[in-house]
């Protein structure tokens, strides 16, 4: 069952520094299923960010239309959970409040917000950090704490905008691990944007290779799960799908 | 050198354990030195008192009544002000922050108002509002509202725009985005501005009771002088400056440090 489809969509936006138009998403059509994990990879400038804003609500489309479960995306909303590169914690609150953030804006009583918080940072293994502020943590910390709180609302779908691009590599790479995890644990719907392939390959049912704003091709990965990266680095299936993207995402 | 070396470490570590004291030691040479010069004679004692004779007449001062009424009646005009100026500033600030024609419109306007300096205004004031209250009320908030204004302004556009989006797609309201995240996220630099508006009034508040007042400090120096009474004029200089710095060093500077440090939004 579909839950995400995006129609024909385009965005053109006006640079009035070139004193031109410029189009940034030509024609992209992509269905996405309920439970399914997509990564969207390509170089910079490929339009993956504009996509993701568009489907976030943040920025208004110009041509075809985001559905979501049948209905027109309009604005931001709570069915669409956004993970940022920039984590974006709010850093005055606890990280508690954080978590219990989405639940409070619907009105959720205080006690019962901070149990539905406090589950979803044991399934981070945050519980320890519940009454920190978030510039109290590490890097690594504050993005499963990003990660947490928008699972925490319970969205439709969780786009996750570049996410691990600004951790360490080891890090990363632990929050790579954990993340699959959650997903079998939870099954989200998740849209993941990157620039790395490995990235894309490790954690997705599909790979979405884009290039200069169009959709290059798809990619099916059909790895076990759950994946680990010290099976998967020596794993033939593995290799082989990442140095098909990776040729598609180099000739792009 | 190892004497000094020594007193050195006697001090810090005297100061580390009674803070207070850091505050009080830098002033003993500056006291000595008054009181050398005053003692030595190099001028004559009407024109520039010791230090015992400002502490009697502040003692006589306090004693009649006169000093704490005066004081009572400046810090309620600052305060006054002051609220008024943030009820005001902060709002303004806000709008001139969040909306981009708002800033196009109000900004330039702004500039221009605050270049006109607070007494600037005191010759026209006198003449539509007369020697009172209202005069002094508008040269204080007057003074307390730009650096409010212009901070609020700093502060809503220094909150990150991610912040504004994940509160968004976590499901609040315009409204609440500004109650949950700008206001809060600019806090520390409201507070700054209004340190600093404080700071402008204080000073405003008493030039404008030297030319305005019938009462208040700056009131006192300004009849001090009429009666020739230079000790007078020392001890409402130095009340100035000594209840600035409590104000600023004990409550407004811990203010600022306690929301801006806590959450990592300033660095030191």
């Amino acid at each position: 069952m579909k839950t995400l489809s995006l129609r024909n969509l385009a965005k053109t936006y006006f640079d009035p520094y070139a004193g031109s138009h410029v189009t940034a998403v030509h024609d992209v059509s992509l269905d996405v299923q309920q439970g399914e994990f997509v990564s969207v990879v390509g170089p910079s400038g490929c339009g993956k960010t504009t996509i993701l804003n568009m489907i976030a609500g943040f920025i208004p489309y110009s041509g075809g239309e985001i559905l979501l479960d049948g209905k027109p995306v309009i604005g931001p909303g709570p069915e669409r959970g956004v993970v940022f590169q920039s984590f974006a914690l709010f850093p005055w609150k606890t990280v508690l409040d954080n978590v219990g953030f989405g639940p409070k804006m619907r009105g959720v009583p205080k006690a019962e917000r901070d149990k539905i918080a406090r589950e979803y940072l044991a399934l981070a293994g945050l519980s320890h950090a519940a009454n920190r502020y978030p510039n109290e943590l590490s890097g690594g910390m504050q993005q499963r704490v990003g990660v947490v709180r928008a699972l925490a609302n319970n969205p439709a779908v969780l786009l996750m905008d570049e996410p691990f691009a600004s951790v360490d590599a080891q890090t990363r790479m632990t929050l790579q691990e954990e993340l699959t995890r959650i997903w079998q644990e939870r099954r989200p719907t998740v849209v993941f944007i990157t620039h790395d392939v490995a990235e894309a390959v490790f954690l997705a049912n599909r790979v979405v290779v884009l290039s200069k704003g169009r959709i290059l091709d798809q990619v099916d990965v059909n790895l076990r799960r759950p994946r680990v990266w010290d099976d998967l680095v020596n794993d033939d299936e593995f290799k082989r799908l990442s140095a098909s993207v990776l040729q598609m995402v180099r000739a792009a | 050198m190892n004497v000094w070396l020594q007193c050195w470490s006697g001090y810090i570590r005297l100061t580390q354990r009674w803070p207070g004291l850091a505050a009080i030691i830098p002033f003993i040479p500056v006291v000595a030195l008054w009181t050398v010069v005053t003692e030595a004679g190099v001028f004559p004692r009407a024109f520039l008192p010791g230090p015992l004779d400002v502490v009697r007449s502040f003692v006589t001062l306090t004693y009649k009544g006169i000093l704490p009424d005066y004081l009572q009646d400046s810090l309620i005009r600052l305060l006054a002000g002051a609220a008024l100026g943030m009820a005001l500033g902060i709002p303004l600030g806000i709008l001139i922050g969040t909306s981009r024609w708002a800033h196009r419109i109000c900004w330039p306007v702004l500039l221009f108002f605050q270049a006109i300096g607070d007494i600037a205004w005191l010759p026209i004031l006198l003449i539509w509002f007369g020697f009172g209250l209202t005069t002094m009320t508008f040269v204080i908030v007057y003074t307390v509202l730009f650096p409010v204004v212009l901070n609020t302004v700093l502060g809503v556009e220094s909150v990150p725009r991610d912040l504004a989006r994940a509160a968004r797609s976590l499901g609040a309201s315009p409204a609440r985005v500004l109650w949950e995240v700008t206001l809060p996220g600019a806090l520390p630099n409201i507070i700054t501005g209004l340190r600093n508006g404080l700071g402008y009034g204080w000073r405003a508040l008493i030039a404008v009771e030297i030319i305005v007042g019938t009462s208040g400090i700056g009131f006192l120096m300004f009849d001090a002088r009429r009666a020739g009474s230079t000790t007078e004029i020392v001890l409402g200089m130095i009340i100035l400056g000594l209840l600035w710095y409590i104000v600023d060093a004990w409550i407004l500077a811990p203010l600022e440090r306690a929301t801006g440090q806590r959450w990592g939004l300033v660095t030191s």
